[in-house]
């Protein structure tokens, strides 16, 4: 059998694109992604509960997709594009979602805020103007605890209605180069 | 632990007939990490299947649509096939969607597992492969126990394939929309020629089939009497259990209502509409 492609603890170099950066880090091949944006890469905006895939906090963008990343092997986002709430900003200029979320108090205590937010900005890429039941099954796999959800709801769907949300547009393309 | 990311099909199979049983293959992640996580598994190496070309294909023949084991349930959902894409996207929320592959969904061989009771529904076929060769079989005949299958050591699942000319409908009964564990999951289909096969889970220890129900229903036209019968039929050939999602009792009922129900669904639609049926998921 050949080695030439395994990789053996405890440290193995990748390269991801993070928020449109690229970067270098060593993971040990036993952690998930959700470990190497928070414990490496101090990426600390992306927040985990659960850690098995039901709460939605750990949502980024793998190659523009939402996924879980308390879910994906850190070595299976080598090479590949991820996008975080770190990136949903420029600078301090929110993204339209982002101040849509300010505006309409869907913020709580917050911890779920960084997931929802990166979800959001992936349902409105793939539909600019969604329905309510279109954002409810968008953000189905994002749980909070504080709002009961219509707040939330309510800022995704204004930000929607701003146009071509440019912030939003903006970030969220960043997962396709 | 080692972690292989193999390039090729034939690469993935023969480092998994090397490295043995506790070498596991990985592509959506989203049972096998949290089984990890939890515990319940023991991994000392991942074979990485997410980026091996040609395993996450849709390759559409004839009558069938044969879907390669790294598809995603996300990929389904826009696929056509009523029954597939309705399981598909009640599976977790969009999340475990994107990620979930068609492969893990029956090598997890769950009897709760929505996307395997609808295949079963479509009479799907399951291909593995190995370092020995290929093979194929039923689906239904593929799981043999929860989270047990016909799997040998060394094999993987290749791909699904189903027909696309049967008019099919799930349904899926649960405690929310979204990232919830079914309490009662069924799907329906019906041929050209007029055969129905019929799928249910959580109500026994693997994606059931109700024999003896689709037999009652062979050769016959659906009509209410006949329907009414095969779902009752489906009923008493189910073993539900009780558990904190719903007891034995109501599992065993709701079998019947939605037995009869995907029945009539199919008995009322033209097949022109066969791959829009209508249904909702309130």
């Amino acid at each position: 059998m050949s080695e030439s492609n395994a990789l053996h603890p405890e440290r193995v170099a990748m390269t991801l694109v993070l928020n449109g950066h690229s970067v270098s880090v060593e993971v040990d091949p036993r952690e998930t992604l959700f470990d190497t944006l928070r414990e490496r890469l101090r990426a600390t905006g992306t927040k985990g509960a659960c850690l098995g895939g039901e709460c939605g906090s750990c949502t980024i963008l793998l190659d523009g997709e939402p996924v879980t990343a308390c879910l994906v092997m850190a070595l299976q986002a080598d090479g590949r594009a991820v996008d975080t709430v770190e990136g949903l900003a420029e600078g301090e200029q929110l993204s339209a979602l982002q101040a849509a979320f300010v505006q309409a108090g869907a913020v709580q205590c917050g911890y779920c805020t960084p997931g929802l937010l990166v979800a959001a900005t992936a349902l409105l890429r793939k539909n600019p103007k969604p329905t309510e039941q279109d954002v409810r099954r968008g953000l189905a796999g994002n749980l909070c605890r504080c709002t009961g959800y219509g707040k939330i709801i309510e800022a995704v769907l204004n930000a929607s209605q701003q146009g071509d949300a440019q912030g939003t547009q903006k970030s969220a393309l960043r997962g396709k180069r | 632990m080692i972690y292989h990311r193999p390039q090729s099909i034939d690469e993935a199979l023969a480092l998994k007939s090397s490295l043995g049983q506790r070498a596991r293959f990985i592509a959506g992640g989203t049972d096998l990490v949290v089984g990890i996580r939890k515990g319940r598994t023991t991994v000392d190496s991942f074979v990485d299947l997410s980026r091996v070309p040609g395993l996450a294909g849709l390759t559409r023949a004839g009558d069938t649509l044969r879907i390669g084991a790294a598809c995603t349930h996300a990929q389904l959902e826009r696929e056509g096939i009523t029954a597939l894409a309705q399981a598909c996207e009640t599976v977790g929320g969009p999340q475990i969607r994107n990620m979930g592959t068609l492969g893990g969904q029956v090598g997890t061989a769950s009897p709760a597992g929505d996307v395997s009771v609808a295949l079963i529904a479509l009479d799907a076929v399951v291909e593995l492969a190995s370092v020995r060769g290929t093979r194929s079989m039923p689906l239904a005949d593929f799981f043999v126990g929860p989270g047990r299958t016909s799997l040998e050591p060394d094999e993987m699942v290749l791909s699904v394939t189903v027909p696309t000319n049967r008019k099919s409908v799930f349904y899926k009964i649960g405690k929310r929309d979204a990232v919830a564990i079914s309490v009662v999951v069924a799907a329906a289909s019906v041929s050209p020629s007029g055969d129905v096969a019929v799928g249910l889970g959580c109500v026994a220890p693997v994606p059931f089939r109700p024999r003896k129900s689709e037999q009652m229903l062979r050769g016959h036209p659906l009509t209410s009497e006949r329907i009414d019968a095969a779902a009752a039929m489906a009923a008493s050939e189910v073993s539900p259990i009780s558990d904190h999602r719903g007891g034995a009792t109501y599992r065993r009922a709701m079998v019947e209502t939605l037995t009869r129900r995907l029945l009539r669904t199919l008995a009322d639609t033209p097949y022109e509409g066969l791959l829009s049926v209508a249904m909702s998921h309130s």
